[in-house]
């Protein structure tokens, strides 16, 4: 047991001593969350979602969900039940729910013109654009419709959602990423210069078991994931106020960071195990971590993707790590409600081991 | 192990080998190999490239596993279970990379605790010091030239106080300094008591340092024998090489005292002689009586080479092939380490 603290300490060194790898491990990932931040956090890129429920279903309502549906701004979802629409609207499917109630027509013949309308006064930035441009197609309509004085008025009420600006949603996904590609690059990487190099030989020599090397450089690289998922989490918060949810948050990001880490350890492994030579192990780690990273939907929500990428998302076990996480900082959601997420990544643990093992090679 | 265990053991060969064989597909790579180490010895394997000398050496050390025979060192049986001796030897391997980012003695704390021996800081650096790197305890591996990274390859095949200790070509790639500066290293481990295998392809390091050595080909023990002894055996003594300063038939040459053969070289000629000292008088006398000078006089006695070709008809170290082997050595201590996170 001494042999592998012994084995742990000397690992630590190392990592700590590698002061460039040490700086880049820990420095992208708050690099990119930074650049995608300032880039995309504040603008809101995305197409703003917008629900409609028509409750009038008149000639006139009908016509004002066709112009509604015209604006390149938004996404128009016709939704049959307010109730509905709002619950969606708190979940954060939708950024505003807009009304028209029954007897619209008549109503606006009266010059009683208020039409319900709720957004989401979590991202102010979203709720604003969302705000005016609703404001403007109405007004608009009305101008056409009676010719004189806008008399559709929005009745605005701001509702709170679980929903999250762009930087939210970015935050769990950087992390899972850093997991990922320290796991994968980190482990195939360091060990397969370790045998090319004969290390892996030479410590064959001697009568310690192979499982006490493999498994201290595994718990330091576990300790590294949760530093680094620490940080970007930190940066995240500190930086561009991510909103953290209430409750044991931490405690689970940092399990759900050390079962993804194992999974991405794992896959390293069974890469270090079939690679000849660090080269090979570096294509190797690019041709599966680079995919991961752009088809994970780390950066951008992947059910906006064509249907028939779909089968490739849900392939990638960072997915389920991104989205367990972010289940769980921004919304809350207690480990139990991201069980099938954890169940995959530990399958997917439990067959690279199996596969690493069966591949491993001294030399 | 105790020291009663140790005495009990005393006169006993340290390695028995009998029978030892090993395939890779077609090749046979070492073929029906018996040997015996006995304690306290330094005891060579002298082979050419591919003879087959790191595959024996890995076999009992416990790294590969042999197809046929049988193999113990201080009367433990290598296979199945190879753990027990490997407590009990020192090995090193053919250019060993190790941890970048590590010490010196930092290097030599965490192997030894491989062994579960945990020293001090002083140990390791007294360990350092046995082999001439007393100066570079706080030194990283990348800071080391060839010879010393050898030193410390070597000190670690001492880490855990072995029984004998397995160095597999350790002045392969150094120049003639640091190679004679190991050969002192090495003879100092051997005094102080470790039993020393170790495999080369340079003869004049088997002659110096060994008190036995293995001739090995294509697998097979060729002889096993004190370097001097396979010398003589082979006869011939010595070669005598000189210029005269006028040209003369070779063929007269041969009629000197003790020559066997003679001939015309370069600028001058070689006598093979089976007394040197005989035949280097009847030339002075020879060059007296025709009023020749003699210059450049050169009595090399007969070495390992000669005994290498008399046995296999080849050259022992093809020139080429250790060139080649310099620089491949030098490649591989070139990489860093550790510094793929």
């Amino acid at each position: 047991m001494r042999t592998f603290w012994d084995f742990v300490k000397a690992d630590i060194q190392i990592t700590v001593r590698n002061r460039q790898a040490l700086f880049w491990t820990f420095f992208f990932p708050v690099l990119l969350m930074f650049l995608l931040g300032v880039v995309f956090g504040q603008s809101g890129s995305f197409t703003t979602k917008l629900a409609i429920v028509n409750d009038d279903r008149g000639p006139m309502s009908t016509a004002m969900v066709a112009v509604f549906g015209s604006v390149d701004a938004l996404k128009v979802t016709a939704v049959s039940s307010e109730p509905g629409a709002l619950k969606s609207l708190r979940n954060g499917d939708y950024a505003a729910v807009l009304v028209l109630p029954a007897g619209l027509e008549q109503r606006f013949g009266k010059g009683s013109s208020a039409l319900p309308f709720y957004y989401d006064n979590s991202s102010l930035a979203q709720a604003g654009t969302v705000t005016m441009v609703t404001q403007q197609v109405v007004n608009g309509f009305a101008q056409k419709a009676s010719g004189s004085q806008p008399k559709f008025e929005l009745r605005s009420r701001g509702i709170a959602s679980s929903s999250f600006n762009y930087i939210s949603f970015l935050v769990p996904g950087v992390v899972a990423m850093a997991l990922m590609t320290n796991g994968i690059y980190g482990v195939s990487g360091t060990f397969v210069a370790y045998r090319q190099r004969g290390v892996l030989r030479r410590l064959k020599a001697t009568p310690m078991p192979l499982p006490s090397f493999v498994g201290s450089r595994v718990l330091v690289h576990l300790l590294l994931a949760l530093m680094q998922a620490g940080l970007v989490i930190a940066v995240g918060v500190g930086l561009f106020h991510v909103h953290m949810a209430a409750g044991p948050t931490l405690a689970r990001m940092a399990l759900l960071a050390l079962i993804g880490s194992g999974s991405f350890v794992a896959i390293g492994f069974f890469i270090a195990a079939v690679s000849k030579n660090v080269e090979t192990s570096a294509a190797l780690g690019q041709v599966v971590g680079t995919p991961m990273m752009f088809l994970s939907g780390i950066f951008f929500p992947m059910n906006n993707a064509p249907v028939w990428i779909q089968p490739i998302v849900k392939a990638m076990p960072l997915y389920y790590l991104a989205n367990a996480m972010r289940d769980v900082m921004i919304k809350g959601f207690a480990l139990w409600a991201v069980r099938w997420d954890i169940m995959i990544l530990l399958v997917v643990t439990a067959v690279f081991l199996v596969l690493s093992v069966r591949f491993f090679r001294w030399e | 192990m105790s020291e009663s265990v140790r005495a009990a053991t005393v006169g006993e060969p340290v390695i028995r080998v009998e029978g030892l064989t090993k395939r890779y597909g077609e090749l046979v790579a070492v073929d029906g190999l018996s040997l015996a180490v006995e304690r306290g010895e330094i005891f060579g394997i002298l082979g050419p490239n591919g003879a087959g000398k790191t595959t024996t050496l890995e076999m009992i050390e416990g790294l590969r596993k042999p197809d046929g025979g049988a193999v113990s060192v201080d009367g433990l049986a290598v296979w199945p279970e190879p753990r027990e001796v490997k407590r009990r030897i020192g090995v090193q391997l053919q250019a060993t990379a190790l941890f970048d980012y590590q010490r010196l003695h930092e290097i030599i704390y965490v192997f030894g605790s491989c062994y579960g021996i945990h020293r001090g800081r002083d140990e390791c650096a007294a360990l350092l010091a046995r082999v001439g790197l007393g100066d570079k305890i706080e030194a990283f591996v990348n800071e080391l030239s060839g010879g010393q990274a050898q030193r410390l390859s070597i000190a670690l095949a001492l880490v855990n106080d072995p029984v004998v200790t397995f160095l597999d070509e350790p002045t392969t790639g150094l120049d003639p300094r640091a190679r004679r500066a190991l050969w002192e290293v090495i003879g100092e481990i051997n005094r102080d008591g470790t039993t020393v295998v170790l495999t080369t392809h340079y003869m004049e390091e088997a002659e110096r340092l060994c008190d036995r050595v293995a001739v090995m080909d294509r697998g097979r023990m060729m002889a096993l024998d004190v370097p001097r002894t396979l010398i003589t055996q082979l006869g011939a003594e010595a070669t005598v090489r000189f210029d005269l300063s006028d040209r003369v038939p070779a063929d007269e040459l041969c009629g000197l005292d003790g020559a066997t053969a003679c001939r015309a070289v370069d600028e001058g000629y070689e006598v093979v002689a089976d007394d040197a000292q005989r035949t280097v008088v009847s030339l002075l006398d020879f060059a007296r009586a025709r009023g020749l000078r003699v210059a450049h006089l050169d009595v090399r006695g007969a070495d390992l080479e000669d005994v290498f070709l008399s046995m296999t008809g080849r050259k022992l170290s093809d020139e080429g092939e250790e060139a080649a082997a310099g620089v491949a050595a030098k490649k591989r201590r070139r990489f860093g380490f550790g510094g793929s996170r």
